[in-house]
C-alpha cells in the first residue's frame, strides 16, 4: 500500500507514508488501556470466568471422560450446571470488551480537546485511527491470548495431560476467531465514537447493535422468514426454502458466525454448520472426527466473513473520520 | 570166679545193646511201608495257553518226623523245564515239621515249539525214609491269533477343501487277548488325520478280547488343496496284528474370493464430486476357478462408484486380478468419514465383501473465495486511505 504521489486534480493527494507515527500511537494507546481502570475490571471479570467455567469443566471431565482425543477442546466446551461452558461466555465477554476498549477511542479525543494537540504531531489522521484500532485489536488479542494460556496450562496441571499438536492447534485458530469476532465490535464502537459526539451515546448505540443481535435478531429472522417463504402446500421444498433462508439470515448475524466456527473448530466430530439433509448422512461414519483443515474449510465462510467485516467496518470508520471537520 | 563175672558183664552190655537197637530198627521198618510226607496241589490238573508257562503251588506236610525232603521231577515231557520255588529262591530241598507243612511252588515252561495237547507230570519228594509222587496234568490249549479288523461303511467321501471329513469305522479285536491299539494315519501332504473315540482324541487304545470300538476319523484338508481323490490308509497297529484301512477322500474344487486392497490399507481420501481411483485386489484364494466375478458396490446416496474391469471372466485358483474402483462422492458430500461396501460375487460361490472408509474432502476452492472476500476488504481500505488520506 505505498502511496503514490498523484495529483487527481479535484483533490490534493497526499504527501508521506501513512504509516508514520502509527507504532507511536498503538504503543501509547495500548498502554493507556492497559493500566486504564475499566480493562481492569474486565480483565479480573474474564478471568474469574475462565476459572470458574475451566474448574466446573475439569471436575466435570476428571468424572465422566475415561479417553478422549480432543480433550482440551472439551475444556473450553464442557458445561456443569449451573455454569455454562466457557465458551458460552465469551460470546458476550468479548463483545463487552471490544465495545469497552473502543466507544470513546474517538469522541474523547475531542472531548478532552486532546486532538488538534495529537494531529499537530507529525502523525498522520490515518495513523491516528489505525493506531487507535489496531491498540485495541493487540489489547483483545493479549487478554484472549493471556486467558487461552490460562486454560491451557490448568488443563495440563489439572488433567495431567499434555494437549496434541491438532488440540494446540485448534484452539490457537480459535483463538484466532475469538480475536476477529471481538474486532467486529471494536470496529463497530470506533465507528459510534466518530459518529456520536459523547461517549456515552457512542456506548449506548454500540451496546444496542449487540443487545440487537444477541436477542432480538433470532426473533426478528424467526418472524420475517415464514412471510418472506411461506409454508402453504408443505411440500418439503418450502420448508427447506424456509429453513435455508432462516439460516442465512442468522448469519448476518457476527454472533451466529461465531458459534458456528466455535462449534466447528472446538468440536471435531461436527461435519456442518448448515442444514444436513438425511440424503447427505446416508452411509457416514458418524463422530469421527475431521482432520483439522476440514474443519476450517467447514467454517470458512464464517471465519472470513469475521476477519472482513471488521476490516470493512474499519474502513467505514477510517472514511467517517477522514471526511471529519477538526478545529483547534 | 573172676572170668565168670566178665561174662556176665559182657551179655548184659550185649542185651542192653540189642535192647535199644531193636526198637530203633522196628521204627524205619514200619515207615518204609507207609511214609510220613504229604505232597499235595490244590488243582494237580490245569488248562494253559500255548506258549504260556505255568506255575502250580505244592504243599508237603509230615505228620510225624521233622525231616529234609528232596524235591525232584520225576516225568517231565521232552523239552519242558521244571523249577521249584521257595521264598524267590530255585530250591532243591525243603524242610518240613509234623505241624508245618512247606508251601513250593513248581514252574513249568514249555518249550519254544511246544504243541497243544496234554502233558503229564510227576512231582518226587522223598524224605527220609520214603518217597511220595504227586502226578499232575497240563492241558495246552491253542488260543485264536490276535487279530484287528476294520469294519467301515463309507470309505469314499467327498467334499470341499474347507470342511472335515468324518469316517465313522468300527475296530474289532478278533483275538482272545487284550491287545494295545496303535493307531497310525498316512495320509498325502495337506492333510491331518485325528482319531476320535466316545469324543475324545485318540491316538492308542486299549482293546479287550473280542471288542469292539466305534472310531470317528476325522480328516481335515488345508483350504488351498487341489481338487482330487486323495488316498489314507489308517492302521490299527495291535502287538502282533494289524489292520488297514483305505479311505478315499474326494475333495471337490471351491473358489473362494478375498477383496483386499494392494496395500492392505482400506481406507482413503476423495474430494467431493471428483472421482477418484482405488486400487483394489480379487484374490482367488479357493481350490476351483471362480468365474465370472462381479464387481458391485453399496455407496452412499449420490455417489458414483464404478469398476474397472466390471466383472473378471476367469480367477484361477490362488491368483489374484488387480481391479479399479473409481469412486465419486456427491457433489453436496459433507466432509468426513464414509462407508463403501465393495462385493465381488463369483457366479458359482459365495460373495465377499470388503468396507472401504473414503474420507472425503471438500474443496478448497471456497477457501480461496474467503481469501478473495479478506483481500477485497483490505483493498476498500487501501482505496479508502488513498481516497481520503491526507485530507
Amino acid at each position: 500500500m505505498a502511496p503514490k504521489l498523484k495529483d487527481t486534480g479535484r483533490q490534493r493527494a497526499r504527501e508521506g507514508s501513512p504509516w508514520t507515527g502509527l507504532w507511536v500511537v498503538v504503543a501509547k494507546e495500548m498502554a493507556d488501556h492497559l493500566t486504564s481502570v475499566r480493562m481492569r475490571i474486565l480483565e479480573v471479570l474474564i478471568v474469574l470466568t475462565a476459572a470458574g467455567t475451566v474448574y466446573a469443566a475439569i471436575r466435570n471431565l476428571q468424572e465422566t471422560v475415561g479417553q478422549d482425543p480432543f480433550l482440551l477442546m472439551k475444556l473450553f466446551t464442557t458445561a456443569q450446571e449451573p455454569l455454562p461452558a466457557f465458551v458460552g461466555f465469551l460470546g458476550f465477554l468479548i463483545p463487552l470488551i471490544a465495545i469497552a476498549l473502543a466507544f470513546d477511542s474517538v469522541n474523547g479525543e475531542f472531548s478532552r480537546r486532546t486532538i488538534s494537540r495529537i494531529l499537530a504531531q507529525p502523525i498522520y489522521r490515518d495513523a491516528l485511527l489505525m493506531g487507535k484500532f489496531l491498540a485495541g485489536l493487540f489489547t483483545l488479542a493479549l487478554v484472549l491470548t493471556a486467558i487461552w494460556l490460562l486454560i491451557i496450562g490448568a488443563g495440563i496441571v489439572g488433567m495431567g495431560v499434555p494437549p496434541s499438536g491438532e488440540e494446540v492447534a485448534r484452539s490457537l485458530w480459535f483463538l484466532l476467531a475469538s480475536v476477529f469476532y471481538g474486532g467486529i465490535w471494536l470496529a463497530l464502537a470506533m465507528v459510534f465514537s466518530i459518529v456520536f459526539r459523547q461517549p456515552a451515546t457512542a456506548a449506548l448505540a454500540s451496546i444496542a447493535v449487540w443487545l440487537f443481535f444477541i436477542v432480538f435478531w433470532e426473533i426478528l429472522v424467526g418472524m420475517v422468514a415464514p412471510i418472506l417463504r411461506p409454508v402453504q402446500f408443505n411440500t418439503a421444498e418450502e420448508i427447506l426454502a424456509q429453513a435455508q433462508l432462516e439460516l442465512a439470515l442468522t448469519r448476518l448475524s457476527p454472533n451466529t458466525l461465531y458459534s458456528e466456527v466455535m462449534l466447528a473448530l472446538l468440536q471435531p466430530t461436527v461435519r456442518s454448520v448448515g442444514l444436513v439433509l438425511p440424503i447427505q448422512l446416508h452411509g457416514a461414519i458418524l463422530g469421527t472426527p475431521l482432520p483439522l483443515h476440514q474443519s476450517l474449510l467447514l467454517i470458512w465462510p464464517q471465519f472470513t466473513g469475521l476477519i472482513a467485516a471488521t476490516i470493512l467496518l474499519f474502513a467505514l470508520g477510517y472514511v467517517l473520520f477522514q471526511r471529519r471537520e477538526i478545529r483547534a | 570166679m573172676r572170668r565168670l563175672w566178665k561174662v556176665f558183664a559182657l551179655l548184659t552190655l550185649v542185651s542192653l545193646l540189642c535192647g535199644i537197637s531193636v526198637p530203633v530198627m522196628a521204627q524205619t521198618g514200619e515207615s518204609t511201608d507207609e511214609p510220613d510226607l504229604v505232597l499235595s496241589t490244590t488243582y494237580p490238573s490245569q488248562v494253559v495257553a500255548l506258549g504260556e508257562s505255568v506255575t502250580i503251588s505244592l504243599k508237603i506236610s509230615t505228620e510225624a518226623t521233622p525231616q529234609v525232603v528232596w524235591l525232584d521231577m520225576k516225568q517231565i515231557p521232552e523239552g519242558w523245564t521244571a523249577t521249584f520255588r521257595g521264598a524267590g529262591k530255585v530250591i532243591k530241598a525243603v524242610y518240613v515239621e509234623p505241624d508245618n507243612s512247606a508251601s513250593v511252588s513248581l514252574k513249568l515252561e514249555p518249550p519254544a515249539n511246544a504243541a497243544s495237547g496234554s502233558y503229564e507230570f510227576v512231582a518226587l519228594a522223598r524224605g527220609e525214609n520214603g518217597e511220595v509222587e504227586l502226578p499232575l496234568e497240563l492241558v495246552v490249549e491253542e488260543k485264536l491269533p490276535p487279530k484287528l479288523a476294520f469294519d467301515i461303511d463309507l470309505p469314499t467321501l467327498k467334499g470341499k477343501p474347507s470342511s472335515t471329513f468324518r469316517y465313522s469305522a468300527t475296530l474289532k479285536n478278533e483275538g482272545d487277548e487284550e491287545v494295545t491299539v496303535n493307531l497310525l494315519a498316512d495320509a498325502p501332504a495337506g492333510f491331518t488325520v485325528t482319531f476320535k473315540s466316545g469324543g475324545q482324541e485318540v491316538s492308542s487304545l486299549p482293546m479287550e478280547a473280542n471288542q469292539s470300538k466305534s472310531l470317528s476319523i476325522e480328516v481335515r484338508p488345508y483350504a488351498e488343496l487341489p481338487a482330487g481323490d486323495y488316498p489314507i490308509v489308517v492302521r490299527a497297529q495291535g502287538d502282533n496284528a494289524e489292520a488297514v484301512l483305505s479311505l478315499t477322500a474326494t475333495v471337490t474344487g471351491e473358489p473362494d474370493v478375498s477383496l483386499t486392497a494392494p496395500d492392505g490399507r482400506l481406507s482413503g481420501r476423495a474430494y467431493a464430486g471428483e472421482e477418484t481411483p482405488f486400487k483394489l485386489i480379487v484374490r482367488n484364494t479357493g481350490s476351483a476357478p471362480a468365474r465370472a466375478v462381479e464387481m458391485s458396490a453399496s455407496e452412499p446416496t449420490g455417489w458414483s462408484v464404478e469398476f474397472e474391469p466390471k466383472e473378471i471372466d476367469e480367477i484361477p485358483a490362488g491368483q489374484q486380478v488387480e481391479v479399479t474402483a473409481k469412486i465419486r462422492p456427491a457433489d453436496k458430500a459433507l466432509a468426513g468419514d464414509y462407508m463403501v461396501t465393495v462385493y465381488a460375487r463369483p457366479e458359482d460361490s459365495s460373495s465377499e465383501s470388503v468396507d472401504l472408509r473414503i474420507t472425503v474432502l471438500t474443496s478448497t476452492l471456497w477457501g480461496v473465495v474467503g481469501v478473495a472476500l479478506i483481500a477485497v476488504a483490505v483493498g476498500v481500505v487501501a482505496l479508502a486511505v488513498l481516497r481520503f488520506g491526507r485530507r
